[in-house]
């Protein structure tokens, strides 16, 4: 499949060179409709949000909004979940290819990875927008669903050979409205094969919603402004993005970095699953090449990462990577080139293999190694790893109301009615920065921190279950001079009737890693406790059945730290300290900071100068010599 | 719920009305109609379930949605069902146009089970719908999560995993609308096949379409309709002559399904059918409200299996001149209530294996019930497949490992004993009526990698009685050098096909697994199996039962059955009293022997356990399928 | 000398000036203005009273003596807040939840900028407190509240010396116990440190937002009690003996002690009595209809709304950027505040583009044209180098602006662009305007309402420079521009009645619609608003106006839409249906869709009281000075340089036009009249700007 990041757009205007400024449009005016196609996202963000139906849309906002040119050129995205706007062109590519008919009033529902969504469990509305019959752009509201039909009640299932055995309903941009109405045997195909309909339909309604609003402003836009203004507007748009990218690649030096990552092994993947990114930095000719095609062919499991997603890993990593704030769409993407090969793990995705994890977890080992190379190009450079666990907080939860109600927010539902809706409520710690420590509410990384965070009460009040307690735990972050954000525990269970979690924790066994002499975040893992208290830890990716006074112990993971922990600021070691993200112990034995209550004023601690000094010595010379032992 | 009442209908009306010669006339017209549909099917469909099994059925519904007309198809796909989604269809879609074309296989709207996809095709003139064209043909693969597409233990609908069409429209004036294309396409395994199937099932119904709009224009709509009308009459008068021949009377009859690994049905589910024979007021009415209520698995009923199931107990315990249709049905009563496993489901329940399973217990009580009201009625219980019937999937190492998967219908045979004769041997389950068909061997083993070793009749199995049960066969089949996935839901593995009348059970289901090392292990009842190269799968059917006393057999018949190696010298003697010494039999010691039968008049054991019958045949094979035979 | 019986006076203590309003019963309006004085703020304001009293020419006390009603505003909550001058606050909350203040409810606005450190909480983790009890979504007690646990944290709090308490327990809204047992021991344990408890200072579920409220409003405290007690007893003193009441982010005026007990209502108060204002400017000179509000600070930019008549409210106000600041929890006046102002810099960015701030010079070094060593062109540099500001008349000819330092600023821009001069600086405007104009569009178009077909008023002392353009640009045809532009907000006070809003929750939907229990607790929500009725200052409240809201959602949603009751509550199958249909309406007017037959769940009751003060008339007493006007020149992309009169606002009489293009000068603003456009002074003395050809 070509690729839209790297299609060449409309000729473009004569006289655009880059660095020189734009000449078919004033300036002025590019300015100010740039700013009016990011008001019209983040209205379609707002309504989509403001009216979703499951908590995974209406907490913890895990959607996105974007307007695509009718050339399929990604135009325009608010700060919605970034693995999710980045690839938008592919889907609309594939609309036109099936529908060359397209019409105003149609809307088509699009959730097939392999014709370029990300995975099934987004199901994304595509409306096409039309001016005076043309077809000018087109609005885009893609989200997470509670549930897709899969053949178990979750939207994440790893042990799974095919997308028969995922079970879940397959899309392939399919007509769902037309005259602005439902195509009403769509609908009814959903409400028998998708768990809990009305939520579904309600989140499917608020998609629509999102992408209408869209739809109106846009064309308000044009109306003012004229077709040709905005069509030059959208060339000069993209060609500005591009110099600008251009002239943020040109800061970086050249060098072609390599880096892998590892998937956690599972059962039946006794090695786990090793990731190879090849970057290529060509600051000459304004350039940034990432090559995944050296990495194994499909797996049968949900593992396996579609096109869209891998596309959008490698942008993330480098955005993550660049000084300036560049604008994200086609026209920048221009001078990203993503090498995919046919039939890989890595984007390659091919029939019928799955992709139902293809956002997560094998994604986030691209994007933590593609990130954390650039830190090969120097001081200053890079970031460390972010954690990426999809574990217990994170988990995709469902059951049944009790037969005899549950909390005042046995909410919506009658009694007995089932629910299913993901988690998001775990804390992965974010990676560790040259210029700070990690950020915390960080969720993974091909969120890019955009992601919301359950409201425990929220979910309380709509789901018959309960937290026990929800912390950020001590030390969970990498030390490094920068230190890497910090894990959560979590622990809940059902109230009064039996719970089903599908969790999909990697970072259990090779926790995220720290750059630059910083050291690797925590690791992730997860626990049942029986009813007598009594707890056992199980797989990291799995599921647990969990009876009433039965709950379920979860713990993300950390984010790598960044550069030495002995240079880290003693005062920012103090603070730690103070603020509990490090426990003195740590701070002595791992950062060589030594504190001391202040003379005359008790319980007051102090950085003491000497016997850090002293200690930080000692600590570099056991490195040096542990250094030489391996 | 109640089958279309009669009260109000002039059976006598409507042959005054109506020419009795054109009357003749237009039905063999419209039987033409519906046999070319199913020729076209069977001669176009791709998947060897259909092109030569014939596992599935067409059918000709009036613009009231009443069962009109059918041709050789099988009775649990047509008797109730097309009426119940050509009602859907029209709820869901108030706007029928020509060249419309609707795919429906869903459950909850009329379906039989969601393996079997319907088209329907409304025969739409100058606007106005006068009738539907109905093909509904069991596919290969509908996209389930498991690679069958009749799985007992789905846990419901989300767990089976299929694509449910609610009477989807999926041509409109005349041209596929490719989206539903695509989405099956993406979702069914082997694509390819499935679209060749469904072209196949567009063409039988567009066949149909074309000329029943031939006959409308050439007899006028007006005169079909009126025919219609008569032709239910007609029917329904023969169906109320037939029942008034009947004993008056209540009858239950109970049997068990198969035990499940689902709660409540571990040791089996017991089905109950009473049934009330009015012959006075020529009506039957069968109630299958005292049932289990829907359960988290596969084997629940949908409205038109519950109903349909019901009927065949009744129209096999009929003279087979009474036509099957929406007229003759008027005199039926079938008693069915909501979340119930032989009723109507409650999304979302599975329904899986509602074709077959509970489906033929319902169907095999109620005829067995009949035949308990007097001699010279109803049936004894037909037997079950085994993995005999298996899904089987995996790459085919002949065409570069493109996949496939089918169901193959090797051993068929489960005639039960009636009041008229013997079982019919080749016929698969109760619901079928004995109109499926066999896979033929030599097709079975140039479309798949499998090597079929074995498929023969088990001595003894057949249930003894006046009339006897069709016997088992023996099947063993394995892969050709790949592995294959084999998947089956056997019932009749521990509660085999009950007798009537004092006639005995037949022999239950058994299977085994021969290993490459010439180890041989039970399989279950249901279930999936990787077979490996070098393994095979031994299945022997369940039999048929038998239909009164087997000592008041026949003479004759037994010493054929003897010497033809059906039963054994041994079981002739022991069930049916007949001594048969060197292949001659013995008079004196017979009628001793049935003297003493007759006086003890002893119980039908609980099983006819006759598995070392099979243990022969598979230990005979042995060297043949683990290649040990030395060249001669 | 002019007749001040009956006088009413408002102020607005603001971060740099105190503004002060008094109109009297003929409704002339004396405006007067003084510095600050954080130290006391009663200094300030005394400073500004004593001003208007020299220009009525009568004694301080007089005026105050005379005067039946203060209202009082101020900025100083928010202030505390943004620079973290507030007291040092410990937080207390349900054991195994102790980082809700760190979490906030997640999200970003940078997601690839790893630059930036992650917040602060709004209290440091050191000084939270885990208490052992559990209470669960029914109200039902999980774990009883430990009390020695309590103790002992409460100790230790003590030993931290902190300043205040904010207590946020989990579903305290379902079951108030155990926070009220923590006040108790509180009081007992720590007497005289003021303290918070969430489900009184803000009843909603959902723990961060109320938390968060909880934290700010203890915070606020130590600080509110000592100040607003200040001024009360400093008017006193000076003679004053009328009420004193003082704004609230609920649009509207409360008795002071209310403010003193939950000093969160103060936060963001000033700006939200800007759209009362132009509520009454609007209905006196256009009557109904929709009203957009523009208040144009030195640094920041206030978007609001009227909408037919009705303030527009939110839950979502962040104290600094999204995501990122703290959230006051509240249902409160909708201002939409963004950073822009005459100190924004303009420069071209990496890819060739022009771009405005976010960097701001401030007020030093300043724009260029200050000449106090800035030299980065700024949109006040612009606008001088366009000729709409007179150098020599800034702040009323405070400040002597040095154009040539403008020009040299702006030219370097047009260098990298290549592009005018005079091009450029209008290039800058229009693009400050731009973030402007995206801020109106999302809060107008999130309410439905479409701004072509609304007034824009306009006030703050940039006011007059760009509104033209902004209007042009939103489309709207008519812009007013009060008397009292300069001064807003306090004008606002001199207009606003007295409002409180007071919630119930009880949740019933519209299947099975509970009509006992919503008569019931719709009963109960009347009996609070009488008793807080029969407390408000006889002779004082006018006619007392009574609103009833429901919030209301789709099943299965979780954000409300708040839906007025027609009547006082919903009495019978009718009512329940108009309820429906409304929802419908406007849920289908804000997202575009709606869902006819999905259940709707109604969550919480809301009570709204407007007891109406008496207000001054809006008379305009201008003394006709005739005079030509001078001219200067000035540049617009339509006319390119071009020479336009120059008047004296003072000097133009009621009835009179000024046509663009042309310049205005006030004493706070100056009023720039784009081409196309005519300026016409009302007769209340407000300037109404038309399209010409409208």
């Amino acid at each position: 499949m070509p690729d839209p990041a790297t299609s060449t757009p409309g000729t473009p205007p004569p006289g655009t060179q880059l660095g020189g400024p734009p000449r078919e449009l004033d300036p002025t005016l590019m300015a100010v409709l740039a700013h009016r196609f990011e008001a019209i996202v983040r209205e379609m963000t707002n309504t989509l949000f403001r009216t979703g139906r499951s908590s995974i849309i209406n907490m913890a906002r895990d959607f996105s909004c974007s307007i695509i040119t009718a050339d399929d050129q990604l135009f325009a995205a608010a700060e919605g979940l970034q693995v999710h706007v980045l690839g938008a062109g592919l889907q609309t590519r594939s609309m036109r290819e099936l529908h060359p008919d397209l019409a105003e009033g149609d809307a088509y529902l699009h959730n097939d990875p392999i014709l370029g969504n990300t995975h099934t469990a987004d199901h994304t509305i595509l409306v096409p927008v039309f001016i005076d019959g043309e077809h000018l752009f087109t609005t885009s509201a893609k989200a997470h669903q509670a549930d897709c039909g899969n053949a178990e009640p979750s939207t994440y299932v790893t042990y799974v050979e095919d997308v028969y055995a995922e079970g879940g309903l397959v899309f392939p941009a399919v007509k769902v409205q037309e005259g602005f109405k439902d195509v009403e045997d769509i609908i009814r195909m959903c409400r028998k094969r998708i768990r809990v309909p009305d939520v579904w339909y309600g989140d499917f309604l608020a998609a629509v919603g999102a992408a209408r609003i869209g739809e109106r402003r846009v064309k308000e836009v044009v109306a003012r402004y004229g077709v040709e203004t905005i069509k030059a507007f959208v060339r000069e748009w993209l060609d500005y993005s591009e110099r600008v990218m251009d002239q943020a690649i040109r800061k970086l030096p050249a060098a072609t970095l390599r880096a892998s990552g590892k998937h956690d092994p599972i059962p039946g993947l006794p090695e786990g699953v090793e990731v190879n990114v090849t970057v290529d930095v060509k600051p000459d000719d304004g350039r940034v090449v990432f090559d995944l095609r050296d990495n194994p062919d499909c797996i049968p499991f949900g593992l396996n990462v579609s096109e869209y997603c891998a596309r959008g890993g490698c942008t993330i990593a480098l955005l993550n990577c660049l000084e300036d704030d560049v604008p994200r769409n086609a026209g920048s993407f221009r001078r990203v080139e993503v090498l995919l090969r046919e039939g890989s793990i890595a984007g390659g995705l091919v029939e019928p293999y799955s992709a139902s994890v293809s956002t997560t977890n094998v994604l986030n080992r691209i994007i933590n190694a593609a990130q954390s190379a650039f830190c090969q190009l120097g001081e200053g450079q890079g970031l460390a790893e972010g954690a990426g666990a999809m574990g217990v907080g994170y988990a995709v939860f469902s059951g049944t109301y009790p037969p005899t109600g549950g909390a005042e927010g046995a909410g919506s539902a009658a009694t007995g009615d089932p629910y299913v809706s993901e988690f998001v409520i775990g804390n992965n710690g974010g990676p560790a920065s040259p210029y700070c420590d990690g950020w915390i509410t960080y969720a993974m990384p091909d969120c890019s921190k955009t992601i919301y965070i359950d409201s425990v009460e929220m979910l309380e009040r709509t789901y018959p279950l309960q937290f026990r307690s929800l912390r950020l735990l001590a030390d969970s972050g990498g030390a490094g001079r920068h230190r890497g954000g910090p894990a959560s525990e979590v622990i809940y269970g059902p109230r009064a009737t039996p719970m089903r979690v599908f969790y999909m924790a990697d970072y259990a066994r090779h926790p995220a890693k720290g750059v630059r002499g910083g050291l690797p975040g925590t690791a992730a893992s997860a626990h049942e406790i029986a009813t007598d208290g009594s707890e056992t830890q199980v797989e990291a990716i799995g599921d647990s059945l969990l009876a009433p006074g039965e709950w379920i112990r979860g713990v993300e993971a950390g984010g790598g730290g960044y550069g030495d922990p002995l240079e880290r600021e003693p005062a920012a070691v103090l603070h730690d300290v103070l603020e509990r993200w490090v426990t003195p112990g740590a701070a002595r034995d791992v950062y060589g900071v030594v504190l001391s209550e202040l003379p005359g004023a008790p319980g007051q601690l102090a950085v003491d100068e000497p016997a850090t000094e002293n200690r930080r010595v000692e600590l570099r010379e056991q490195n040096e010599a542990r250094g030489q032992e391996s | 719920m109640q089958a279309p009442s009669t009260a109000e209908s002039p059976v006598h009306a409507g042959q005054r009305s109506f020419d009795p010669v054109a009357l003749a006339v237009i039905t063999s017209r419209i039987q033409g109609i519906v046999r070319r549909m199913t020729n076209t099917l069977f001669r176009t469909a791709r998947s060897s379930v259909l092109n030569t099994a014939r596992d599935f059925s067409c059918a000709v519904v009036t613009r009231e949605h009443e069962m009109l007309a059918t041709a050789e198809s099988l009775p649990i796909h047509v008797m109730a069902g097309p009426d119940l989604v050509s009602a859907s269809l029209a709820r869901l879609h108030p706007e029928l146009h020509a060249g419309d074309a609707f795919l429906h296989n869903s459950p909850y709207h009329g379906n039989s089970h969601a393996g079997d996809h319907c088209l329907l095709v409304p025969i739409v003139s100058a606007g106005e719908h006068h009738f539907t064209a109905v093909v509904k043909a069991h596919m290969a693969d509908i996209g389930n999560s498991m690679p069958t597409t009749l799985w007992a233990n789905a846990r419901d609908v989300y767990n089976e995993g299929a694509l449910i069409f609610p009477g989807v429209k999926v041509q409109r004036d005349y041209q596929d609308i490719p989206d539903i294309i695509e989405m099956c396409r993406t979702r069914i395994r082997v694509p390819d096949v499935w679209y060749a199937d469904y072209i196949g099932m567009v063409g039988a119904a567009r066949i149909g379409e074309r000329e029943l709009l031939a006959l409308g224009e050439d007899l006028g709509w007006d005169t079909l309709h009126a025919y219609t009308g008569a032709w239910f009459d007609y029917s329904e008068e023969m169906m109320a002559a037939a029942i008034r021949k009947m004993p008056a009377g209540r009858s239950v009859a109970q049997n068990k399904h198969d035990p499940l690994p689902v709660a409540g049905a571990e040791d089996g589910v017991p089905v109950k059918v009473t049934v009330d024979v009015d012959p006075e007021n020529a009506r039957v009415r069968i109630d299958l409200r005292e049932n289990p209520d829907c359960m988290p698995c596969g084997i629940n009923l949908t409205e038109a299996t519950s109903r349909t199931a019901a009927m065949i107990g009744v129209f096999n315990s009929l003279p087979t001149t009474v036509p099957q249709n929406a007229g003759s049905f008027r005199r039926l009563d079938v008693l069915i209530r909501e979340n119930c496993i032989a009723g109507i489901p409650v999304h979302p329940a599975s329904c899986s294996t509602a074709t077959t399973g509970v489906a033929d217990r319902v169907a095999n009580a109620t005829q067995r019930a009949i035949a308990e009201l007097a001699d010279g009625f109803g049936m004894a219980e037909t037997g079950t497949l085994t993995a005999s019937v298996a899904d089987i999937s995996g790459k085919d190492p002949r065409h570069a490992d493109s996949p496939f998967v089918n169901l193959i219908i090797i051993g068929l045979t489960c005639g039960a004993g009636h009041a008229r004769g013997d079982g019919w041997l080749v016929s698969g389950e109760v619901g079928d009526g004995g109109l499926m068909m066999r896979d033929s061997t030599e097709v079975d083993e140039l479309l798949y990698p499998i090597v079929v070793w074995a498929d023969e009749i088990v001595a003894d199995s057949g249930g003894p009685g006046r009339h006897r049960g069709a016997p088992a066969c023996y099947v063993e089949y394995g892969p050709a050098d790949t592995e294959i996935e084999a998947m089956w839901s056997t019932d009749g593995y521990v509660h085999a096909a009950l007798g009537a009348r004092g006639g005995y059970p037949g022999a239950p289901a058994r299977q085994f697994l021969r290993r490459a090392d010439g180890s041989v292990e039970p399989l279950p009842g249901w279930g999936e199996q990787l077979l490996k190269p070098g393994e095979t799968v031994l299945a022997t059917s369940a039999a048929g039962a038998g239909y009164g006393r087997p000592w008041e057999r026949a003479l004759e018949r037994v010493e054929r059955d003897v010497a033809d190696g059906w039963v054994s010298p041994e079981q002739a003697e022991e069930a049916y009293g007949v001594v048969i010494r060197d292949g001659e039999l013995d008079a004196e010691a017979t009628a001793a022997r049935r003297a003493e039968l007759a006086a003890q008049s002893p119980e039908p054991p609980e099983i006819l356990e006759v598995e070392h019958r099979s243990r022969e045949i598979s230990d005979r094979l042995g060297p043949y399928v683990l290649g040990t035979v030395p060249p001669q | 000398m002019s007749q001040t019986a009956g006088a009413r006076i408002t102020c607005d203590i603001g971060g740099t000036f105190t503004d002060v309003v008094v109109s009297d019963d003929s409704g002339q309006m004396t405006i007067a203005k003084a510095l600050t004085q954080p130290a006391n703020l009663f200094d300030g304001l005394r400073a500004a009273l004593q001003r208007a009293a020299d220009e009525l020419e009568e004694p301080l006390a007089q005026l105050l003596g005379h005067a039946s009603l203060f209202i009082f505003s101020t900025t100083q909550a928010t202030n505390a807040i943004l620079e973290g001058t507030t007291a040092r606050t410990a937080f207390l909350c349900t054991e195994g939840f102790p980082d809700i203040l760190v979490r906030r409810e997640g999200g970003s606005l940078r997601p690839y900028d790893y630059s930036r450190p992650f917040p602060e909480p709004y209290v440091p983790r050191r000084l939270t407190f885990e208490i052992p009890e559990r209470i669960d979504a029914d109200g039902d007690v999980v774990t009883p509240l430990d009390e020695q646990a309590a103790l002992a944290v409460l100790t230790r709090a003590r030993e931290k010396d902190v300043g205040a308490v904010s207590v946020c327990l989990l579903w305290s809204t379902a079951n108030p116990a155990h926070e009220l047992a923590l006040g108790e021991l509180i009081e007992r344990e720590l007497p005289g440190v003021p303290y918070s408890l969430s489900h009184q200072i803000n009843p909603i579920v959902r723990e961060y937002r109320r938390a968060s409220g909880t934290a700010i409003d203890a915070s606020l405290k130590p600080l509110m009690q000592r100040h607003l007690p200040e001024i009360a007893e400093g008017l006193r003193e000076e003679g004053f003996a009328g009420e004193l009441l003082a704004a609230s982010s609920a649009g509207g005026v409360v008795p002071m002690d209310e403010l003193i007990e939950s000093p969160l209502w103060s936060v963001r108060s000033g700006p939200s009595l800007a759209p009362v204002a132009a509520r009454t400017v609007a209905h006196a000179e256009t009557g109904s209809g929709d009203v957009i509000v523009c208040d144009t600070g030195g640094t920041s930019f206030d978007v609001s709304l009227v909408r037919a008549g009705d303030l527009v409210f939110t839950s979502e106000t962040w104290l600094g950027e999204p995501f990122a600041g703290h959230l006051t929890g509240l249902s409160s006046v909708d201002v939409r505040s963004i950073g822009a102002g005459g100190g924004s810099i303009a420069w071209v960015d990496p890819g060739g583009l022009l771009r405005v701030g976010p960097e701001s010079a401030r007020a030093d070094p300043g724009p260029a044209c200050y000449g106090l060593g800035g030299t980065r062109p700024t949109v006040t540099d612009s606008a001088l180098v366009l000729g709409y500001i007179d150098p020599d008349r800034f702040l009323g000819g405070k400040m002597r602006l040095d154009v040539g330092a403008a020009e040299t600023a702006v030219q370097g821009l047009a260098d990298a662009l290549g592009i005018g001069l005079r091009e450029t600086a209008h290039a800058v405007l229009s693009i400050a305007n731009e973030r402007m104009i995206a801020a109106i569009h999302e809060l107008t178009v999130n309410e439905g309402v479409d701004p072509r077909d609304s007034t824009l008023v306009a006030g703050g002392g940039a006011a007059g420079l760009t509104i033209l353009a902004i209007a042009r640009e939103l489309g709207c045809r008519e812009v007013l521009i009060p008397r009292a532009a300069g001064v807003l907000s306090a004008f606002g006070g001199q207009h606003s009645d007295i409002v409180r809003e007071m919630t119930a929750p009880y949740v019933t939907n519209t299947v099975d619609f509970d009509y006992e229990g919503v008569r019931a607790t719709l009963a109960s929500l009347r009996d609070r608003m009488a008793a807080f009725e029969s407390e408000l200052p006889a002779g004082l409240a006018g006619e007392l106006q009574r609103r009833y809201y429901v919030e209301a959602r789709y099943a299965y949603q979780v954000w409300d839409l708040s839906i007025p009751l027609d009547g006082e509550g919903v009495e019978d199958e009718a009512a329940l249906t108009r309820l429906i249909e409304s929802f419908h309406d406007a849920h289908e007017r804000i997202f575009a869709v709606r869902e006819p037959g999905q259940k709707i769940e109604l969550s919480q009751w809301k009570g709204r009281i407007i007891a109406s003060t008496v207000k001054p008339p809006l008379a305009a007493e201008r003394e006709h000075v005739a005079s030509e006007p001078s001219a200067r020149v000035a540049y617009f992309p339509e006319t390119g340089e071009v020479e336009l009169p120059v008047s004296e606002g003072a000097q133009l009489a009621p009835g009179e036009d000024v046509a663009g293009p042309a310049l205005i000068v006030e004493p706070e603003t100056t009023i720039v009249v784009y081409p196309g456009w005519r300026a016409h002074v009302s007769e209340l003395g407000n300037y109404r700007l038309e399209l010409k050809d409208a």
